[in-house]
């Protein structure tokens, strides 16, 4: 009834989410071809770097440690002589990696967890709703602390640690959405014919929640990279081979700082801007996405209103 | 209203039993136990132990419920146990560093919000003017920066430029309030600055949707001036949403308060975990978890109950 009421206006034109996303959200399309980038740079890393990885390592020169910007290395070299630029190209990959996994694995989970929790109802319900209460009271921080310290260093554990805690936490948006829908007509009728929980789950809540669960999932892409950099810092991340920004400010950057600022600058901007390329994506999706944002209907300001008064008083001369 | 309070604070009861159960379980499932640590550190002494003793020293000798249940009970008279590398209880440590980590968390969410709210509305009233662009991209960016990046810069750099440094021992807030903010002004700022790029951003989201609404359009048309609908009309509706959020953050600035403790030295709690969680140091691991986590029950329970306050529609089950 209150939908109704706001006056949602119908979308004017029914134009391709993509072909939307670039037109009236300039920054999201922005964003978006950022991630793309990095996916790129992510996926044809070994093309790209000027000094490709050797058995999943890169090369160490120390002759040639903490060289100056030259035409061998674009960006100078790290305490271990690794070539700055291929060592920020393969960050990329882990950092991609870690964004696509965890996104994926996190979003599975708080689908799981939230659809059943909603569709199954009863002491089933009550019983993950207390359980993801207690767990939300505990910061997350401190939760991914400890199971960094249960899993131990590494990029599989990181999607782990990352992932789990980040899907019990989505799952109570997922629930709230598939509490909205489990009651209307189609649920039931679906019910009537005999569907089983999995069914109706599958092919009539999933699909009718999936917005959410997009939003959902395009705004938990840049908490990753922070994440994984915050870990870093205490002391928790990846093996001290893997290349990866957040590892390469707090160690080597924070080090040479002063003496080599190029260290600790470039990883810094290029967490900077992943973050906020996925804050900028992940907000124009929610403005698509969201209904609750549809329609101009009666939205005024100050300057709005005296443009609307002045046409009105040039229309009257 | 009286009846709804009772309720839920005997609900955080069964909540907090969960948050032990899951403190307790992941904390023991950590490989390398303190048992070997401690042993390492006797040997180290010159002294030789056998696990056996070093297990009935500690207490970890009984059976892992009966152990759960001792802390558990404990909790209720105050007793969190003693810590087991520091000659000291776990409460009088944490009693100890409280004081702490609560101004630097009350002081960062005082600057966020006097920060963001008056911006936030700003951005809402001049939807997608220039200032409306730049503020939020700047927000953005504040909120992509890792704090530990920008922190290791505002350390090191002004050190160098000004001879600034932050103080190393604390002073408490009423014996020296200069001294004090020495310490606080800084890390609070950071923090409060990541924490402000969030909440712009949905006060802005939630303030346009109040904006939309008819009564507003009401106040328009009887000729209303714009700061009165903004800040009377329209505030205290976009509020329930707004303290919803800045209730939420509590947890997250947990894990803010764990990075900037770390980097300025303030013997808070956060700084605290991490030692301890790297020595295994149990007991005062959960003891600070299990703090923490009151904290944010206790935080989400009055931000329940302000609801009722703030809009008397709001009906409490």
């Amino acid at each position: 009834m209150k939908e109704e009421k706001k006056g949602v206006k119908p979308r004017k034109h029914s134009s391709p989410f993509l072909k939307e996303l670039f037109t009236t959200k300039p920054l999201a399309g922005i964003g978006l071809v950022v991630l793309i980038l990095m996916v790129l740079v992510a996926v044809l890393a070994d093309v790209l770097a000027p000094y490709p990885m050797v058995d999943g390592q890169l090369q160490v020169d120390v002759l040639h440690k903490l060289a100056k910007r030259s035409l061998e290395h674009p960006l100078g070299t790290d305490n271990l002589g690794r070539d700055l630029l291929s060592y920020l190209i393969y960050g990329a990959r882990t950092s991609v990696i870690l964004c696509v996994a965890c996104t994926i694995l996190s979003t599975v989970l708080s689908t799981i967890i939230g659809v059943s929790s909603a569709v199954l109802g009863g002491k089933f319900d009550l019983l993950v709703q207390r359980l993801v209460d207690a767990w939300q009271c505990i910061p997350s921080m401190l939760i991914l602390l400890i199971l960094m310290v249960l899993l131990g260093n590494g990029v599989p554990q990181l999607i782990i640690a990352i992932a789990v805690p980040g899907g019990i936490a989505g799952s109570r948006m997922v629930r709230s959405a598939a509490m909205s829908v489990k009651d209307s007509g189609y649920v039931k009728m679906s019910d009537m014919l005999g569907s089983n929980a999995v069914w109706k789950m599958w092919k009539h809540v999933i699909p009718n929640i999936l917005p959410i669960i997009i939003i959902n999932m395009a705004g938990s892409l840049g908490g990753v990279v922070m994440m994984e950099a915050s870990l870093n810092f205490l002391g928790y991340g990846v093996d001290p081979g893997t290349p990866s920004w957040g590892a390469l400010i707090t160690s080597t950057g924070r080090t040479y700082m002063f003496s080599y600022p190029l260290l600790a600058i470039c990883p810094g901007v290029l967490i900077a801007l992943m973050v906020f390329a996925s804050a900028m994506f992940g907000d124009g999706v929610r403005d698509i996405l969201d209904p609750r944002l549809k329609g101009g209907v009666g939205s005024y300001n100050a300057k709005k209103l005296r443009k609307i008064a002045a046409k009105m008083t040039a229309a009257q001369k | 209203m009286a009846k709804y309070a009772l309720k839920r604070v005997l609900l955080l009861i069964p909540t907090l039993l969960l948050v032990c159960v899951i403190v307790f379980v992941l904390l023991r499932t950590v490989p390398g136990s303190a048992v070997d640590y401690m042993i390492y550190q006797f040997q180290t002494a010159g002294v030789t132990v056998d696990q056996a003793q070093v297990e009935h020293m500690l207490g970890m000798d009984k059976p892992a419920v009966v152990q759960f249940f001792d802390w558990f009970t404990g909790i209720f008279q105050g007793d969190l146990g003693e810590s087991l590398f520091q000659a000291e209880g776990v409460w009088d440590i944490i009693s100890r560093q409280l004081p702490v980590t609560l101004e630097l968390g009350i002081l960062t969410l005082l600057f966020s919000n006097m920060i963001s709210i008056p911006l936030g509305i700003f951005c809402a009233a001049r939807q997608d003017s220039v200032s409306d662009y730049l503020i939020r991209i700047i927000s953005v960016l504040l909120l992509s920066l890792p704090v530990f990046w920008i922190a290791t810069i505002v350390l090191v750099y002004p050190a160098v430029w000004f001879g600034y440094a932050p103080p190393m021992t604390y002073v408490p807030f009423f014996t020296n309030p200069a001294e004090n903010m020495k310490m606080f002004l800084v890390p609070a700022l950071l923090g409060a600055f990541t924490q402000a790029g969030m909440q712009l951003r949905t006060i802005r989201t939630m303030t346009l949707e109040t904006m939309r609404q008819d009564y507003i359009r009401t106040c328009w048309a009887k000729g209303v001036g714009e700061t009165q609908i903004l800040f009377i009309h329209a505030l205290r509706n976009s509020m329930i949403p707004i303290i919803t959020m800045i209730g939420g953050s509590v947890a997250g600035l947990v894990g803010g308060s764990v990075i900037l403790e770390t980097m300025f030295n303030m013997p808070g709690i956060g700084a605290q975990v991490v030692a301890a969680l790297d020595m295994r140091d149990y007991p005062l691991v959960q003891g600070c978890v299990l703090v923490f986590s009151i904290f944010v029950m206790v935080v989400n329970l009055i931000v329940d109950l302000t609801y009722k306050w703030i809009d008397p529609r709001v009906e409490l089950e």
